[in-house]
């Protein structure tokens, strides 16, 4: 089961990078980014792991797996992670919290929004503690000569 | 050696392409800066925003220079963001010359986009396969496969109609809730929310929220701001599109159509 998430969940990411125009080279690299996120999130979320966390843990991730990819494929970070994080940005969350509020139920439309809040906050730690890893570490893994500090 | 006036506008032009293709803002500062350095300007400063660049250089000697850009918040395009990543990296190492480097911003700025079809075929295929990783079924991805290529059209029609970005998405995302009611009336055994959260996925801000974030990160906090309230604007407008059809068929049918 967790194979096909990863498969659709790469199909996902790779419209998407169309949809905001990736270069045709890089468009499986930003499939996978997406797919490695959402395959950490789902794995966590099936073990009974809250997803606030879940989703903490894959953001941080898939935002390793991108600049690895920039510092291999000599890209900006940004083309791997921009869509890579789309399947773990709260979309069901601002739909139930409008949903909720509009057949009036106050408490969970509430719930949903705090909910979708503190799952924002956690894409956010999951970036911050993806980007504070020593740019030096990277460069290990870089083809030939060490570049400036474009791959940042 | 060139002169400081065509370094620091090379160099801005760049930022400004960069910047109108959802760059973030550190990424664009370090750009000019190391483009001035590799032409030995020594004196410049370069201030960054969201949507304006300034930089001057060499304000003490004679051939002063200075630049102000205003760049509108735009669409992201990640092409042109790789094509000038790479473009600054020869500028750097001198493989390419001043004159070369403005035919090949020109060539950047002209990076042709997917076609429409090709663009319609996967914001379906996209919202299809988010439709299903958040559980809908096989035919709820069919559906969804549908609204998202409809949807596609709608937005592609809004923006050559100079609608406004809030107004793209909260009709955009009335489409999309319009649709699934639809669906929902055929009898279908189809997962009505599962439908809308696949669908608006193209609409969901994660681009600015994420470009936000890394401005924040990097210290840049009014940019971070501006991108920010872009995103929670944008949400706002989604889920205002969302909750109109719904209200207007609620009060069609007496509230019998909702689950």
């Amino acid at each position: 089961m967790i194979i096909l998430e990863f498969i659709v969940a790469m199909f996902a990411t790779i419209s998407f990078a169309i949809l905001f125009n990736a270069p045709r080279k890089e468009v499986v690299y930003c499939g996978l980014t997406g797919a490695l996120g959402w395959g950490v999130y789902y794995a966590m979320t099936q073990q009974g792991i809250h997803l606030v966390l879940a989703s903490l843990v894959a953001t941080f991730c898939l935002t390793i797996l991108a600049r690895i990819f920039a510092v291999v494929r000599k890209s900006p970070v940004t083309i791997y992670l921009l869509p890579g994080i789309f399947p773990l940005v709260p979309g069901a969350g601002i739909y139930y919290t409008a949903y909720y509020l509009f057949i009036g139920n106050t408490q969970m439309s509430g719930f949903k929004g705090l909910e979708t809040l503190e799952i924002a906050g956690a894409i956010v730690f999951g970036i911050i503690f993806g980007f504070g890893i020593p740019q030096g570490w990277f460069h290990k893994l870089s083809p030939k000569q060490i570049d400036l500090s474009e791959e940042n | 050696m060139a002169t400081t006036k065509e370094v620091l506008s090379l160099a801005v032009e760049i930022a400004d392409v960069m910047l109108r293709n959802g760059g973030e803002i550190y990424r664009i500062e370090d750009t000019v800066i190391h483009i001035l350095k590799a032409y030995e300007v020594e004196n410049f400063d370069v201030y960054v925003l969201s949507n304006g660049i300034f930089a001057s250089a060499n304000e003490d000697k004679e051939d002063a220079c200075s630049m102000i850009r205003h760049v509108p918040l735009g669409s992201v395009n990640l092409s042109k963001i790789a094509y000038l990543n790479q473009l600054t990296r020869d500028l750097c190492t001198h493989k390419c010359t001043i004159v070369e480097a403005w035919e090949h911003v020109k060539e950047a700025k002209n990076l042709p986009n997917y076609s429409n079809k090709i663009q319609n075929f996967f914001c379906g295929l996209g919202s299809a396969c988010y439709t299903f990783i958040f559980g809908g079924g096989i035919i709820d991805f069919g559906f969804s496969f549908l609204i998202g290529l409809f949807e596609q059209m709608v937005l592609n029609y809004l923006s050559n109609h100079k609608f406004s970005r809030f107004l793209r998405n909260v009709f955009a995302s009335a489409f999309v809730s319009m649709c699934s009611i639809l669906v929902l009336q055929t009898g279908l055994p189809v997962l009505q929310d599962k439908i809308i959260i696949g669908a608006i996925m193209p609409l969901v801000p994660g681009i600015t929220f994420t470009t936000s974030i890394r401005d924040f990160h990097n210290g840049d906090y009014l940019s971070g701001t501006i991108h920010l309230i872009d995103a929670l604007l944008t949400a706002l407008c989604i889920a205002v599109g969302i909750i109109i059809p719904m209200a207007v068929f609620n009060s069609i049918g007496g509230g019998a159509l909702l689950p």
